[in-house]
């Protein structure tokens, strides 16, 4: 249950009204009152605190203590590009700093057919009207829980953003890249929305990459993800912030039937770091892969909250979530699955594992599966624990020391999510920043 | 290059070893024999050093070394080899990572440099092509999603690259069709040699037509109840192992 707090100061309405002529200058003019609802929705709850259920392992204080900018005009080179992780990739790029879209550092030239990328400014208004705040929306569906005070935070400084749409039937070969980089000389406060449509029968991969190149930020971002009929999207998302950072974002999706969606969603940044996935599976025979790979070391916490609304019958969901923790570090799983009553032979499979490289880090694990069918198949499996023995004799008894052995083992606990992914240079980048991050 | 003495082990509170004598010289290969649950695999995984026996008796000698003393990984690098039964699937490493891991750690054990790029991938390419194996292999995750064959001809593979001293085959043969049994086969006759010595172990005498024994022992309920050369093996074939245990009962 949600402990209603009431508003003190919060820094961030403040923000908010402060920030509203710049806002209303880059944006169109209805998204005024999109903001003002979304500020009336936010101060209702403010910053949740320990006792907010959905929050209580996310340590949020310096979000109440420090002192956050909002702010574009940062002053920022190309060749800060070059420092981050992702920066390589083969893709058509977006570049974003501060949440301001970049259109020097980016590079997206000869836009297939069938792909369309726009900024709001200069998006199709219906297309905003129709799904911008509807998709990341709980309202009306089964379950306690809705805490979506960090989307209507978003939406409360909606202003630039990005909708990509692919059309019916069109494959789009090359990756879309949205580079989301945080430069400043202090504390940020950063809000980067995402808009994607995939159209009937088509398909598409999209990476969203959060690195820091200098300073620190809180980081807000919401996506909003529509598939069609039979369309299919590889969904990367990779966050990397710097390790004073806060990062609080929500993806959310909705499938209508037959449409694959895959996710792979990779943790190594943040000081708080949390993610929270909502699949709404609105149509039959649908699939859905949510796979997470999460690295903690000192004091971070990487908290992610996945939910499953299956709505309809005969839809499958895979779920591998894995998290390596290290020192004082600490994890945080929360898997919400909701099979409603009329979505027989739903078949949801969720996994969730950890490794404790430490005896003073943890791991907070909890399954919620909630079933209204009755002719379904649900599993949930969590273990916390050791390398497995059977793997670590194999590689010994090929000579491979002890030490040597376990560091493999734990690297190869979370490559094997990473090594799902689609693009492979990607995949090599992120294997390689797996290793460093370990090393 | 390997003497058992007198060695018992169990598991949890059942003994399953119960005083196997064996020594096996610079080349010589020796096959043992056994019905299912005999404790064949229990000692292939006592001499690579698994944990999970308990060892209550006896010894035993690798190269002049008190083997049981050492941890697995030396016992690799002292140059003993197990070809594993069930090969363990590790999603996320690759067949080259681990394999190259595997090589630099046994020559830094021997106070060697590790070995130069070149010179690895020619040295497996050369021994994935004497045991068959697809190149693509290499870059896919050990063991997973390869077929049954797959995984024992990947275990000879490994045992070709590290270039061990003492090779202990459990059960190479199992799970495996003809083709594939020969190709396991010429792998391990390749690695034949004065220097080299091997241990068979094998359920069925088949493999035993392609990888001839010098020696052949039949191991029953944790004993050695009889050994013998290449000839036993067949005897063993045609009249199976009642027989042995009808013989044993009747000499008793
Ligand atoms: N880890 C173990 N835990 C319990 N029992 C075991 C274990 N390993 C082997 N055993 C038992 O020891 C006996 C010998 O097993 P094993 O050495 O695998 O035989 P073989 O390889 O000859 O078929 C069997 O009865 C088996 O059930
Ligand atoms: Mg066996």
């Amino acid at each position: 249950m949600a402990v209603h707090t009431p508003p003190q100061t919060d820094q961030f309405v403040e923000l908010q009204a402060n920030s509203k002529a710049l806002l209303e200058g880059i944006s169109p003019s209805y998204f005024s009152e999109l903001r003002e609802a979304a500020i009336r929705e936010y101060t209702e709850f403010g910053l949740p605190t320990v006792r907010d259920e959905e929050f209580k392992y996310l340590p949020l204080h310096v979000l109440r203590e420090g002192k956050y900018r909002f702010g574009f005009g940062a002053h920022f080179e190309r060749s800060q590009l070059s420092t981050l992780t992702l920066a390589d990739t083969d893709a058509f790029s977006f570049v974003f700093v501060n949440g301001q879209f970049a259109p020097e550092a980016s590079s997206f030239e000869n836009l297939p057919d069938g792909l369309e990328v726009s900024t709001f400014e200069d998006a199709d208004p219906a297309v905003l009207t129709q799904h911008l705040s509807k998709i990341a929306s709980l309202k009306g569906r089964l379950g306690s829980t809705n805490d979506e005070r960090f989307v209507a935070l978003n939406t409360a400084f909606l202003g630039e953003g990005l909708v990509i749409q692919v059309s019916k039937n069109k494959t789009i070969e090359r990756p879309i890249h949205i580079l989301n980089v945080v430069s400043s000389d202090d504390a940020e406060f950063v809000a980067p929305r995402l808009l994607i449509t995939v159209g009937e029968n088509a398909e598409a991969t999209v990476i969203e990459s959060f690195e820091t190149s200098t300073g620190r930020a809180f980081t807000c971002p919401v996506t909003e993800i529509r598939l069609e009929k039979s369309a299919r999207l590889e969904h990367i998302k990779f966050q990397n912030e710097s390790l004073d950072s806060v990062h609080i974002a929500n993806i959310a999706v909705h499938q209508e039937e037959q449409s694959v969606f895959t996710s792979t969603n990779v943790n190594f940044g943040g000081h708080s770091a949390r993610n929270d996935i909502n699949v709404w599976l609105n149509g039959e025979y649908t699939e859905t892969w949510l796979n997470g790979a999460n690295v903690a070391t000192g004091t971070q916490v990487i908290d992610n909250h996945t939910r499953l609304d299956h709505a309809m019958p005969n839809c499958q969901s895979f779920e591998v979530y894995k998290t390596i923790l290290k020192d004082q570090s600490e994890g945080v799983f929360n898997g919400k699955i909701f099979v409603y009553e009329d979505a027989q032979k739903t078949d949801a499979k969720q996994t969730n594992q950890a490794i404790l490289l430490s005896p003073t880090a943890t791991m907070n694990t909890k399954p919620q599966l909630e079933i209204f069918a009755d002719d379904v198949k649900c599993t949930h499996g969590a273990t916390i624990g050791q390398l497995r023995e059977d793997a670590m004799f194999y590689l010994r008894a090929r000579g491979i020391e002890k030490s040597k052995a376990e560091a493999l083992l734990v690297y190869a606990f979370a490559a094997e999510v990473i090594e799902k992914i689609g693009p492979h240079d990607v995949r090599a980048s992120l294997e390689a920043a797996l290793f460093t991050k370990l090393a | 290059m390997l003497k058992i003495t007198n060695l018992h082990a169990r598991v949890e509170e059942k003994e399953i070893l119960k005083g196997i004598n064996l020594i096996i010289n610079p080349g010589e290969v020796h096959a043992i024999m056994g019905p299912n649950g005999s404790g064949k695999s229990t000692l292939a995984s006592i001499l690579a050093g698994r944990s999970d026996y308990e060892v209550t008796e006896g010894s035993v000698e690798f190269l002049g070394k008190e083997l049981l003393e050492l941890d697995p990984e030396e016992r690799a690098a002292e140059g003993l080899f197990l070809a594993f039964q069930y090969p363990v699937e590790i999603p996320g490493v690759t067949n080259t990572y681990f394999l190259r891991s595997a090589v630099n750690s046994i020559r830094k054990y021997h106070g060697q440099d590790d070995i130069s790029a070149k010179d690895f991938l020619a040295l497996v390419k050369e021994k994935a092509n004497m045991m068959e194996l697809d190149a693509t292999m290499l870059s896919r995750s050990v063991n997973e999603s390869f077929s049954g064959g797959e995984k024992k001809r990947n275990e000879i593979f490994q045992m070709a690259v590290l270039d061990p001293k003492m090779c202990v085959l459990d059960e190479t043969d199992s799970g495996l069709d003809i083709d594939a049994l020969k190709i396991v086969a010429n792998g391990v006759n390749a690695l034949r040699g004065p220097d080299r010595s091997h241990l068979v172990i094998t359920h069925y005498q088949r493999l035993l037509d392609y990888i001839v024994p010098d020696f052949v022992h039949v191991l029953i309920e944790g004993r050695i109840v009889k050994s013998g050369g290449k000839e036993l093996a067949l005897e063993l074939e045609e009249k199976g192992y009642d027989f042995i245990k009808e013989e044993l009962l009747a000499g008793a």
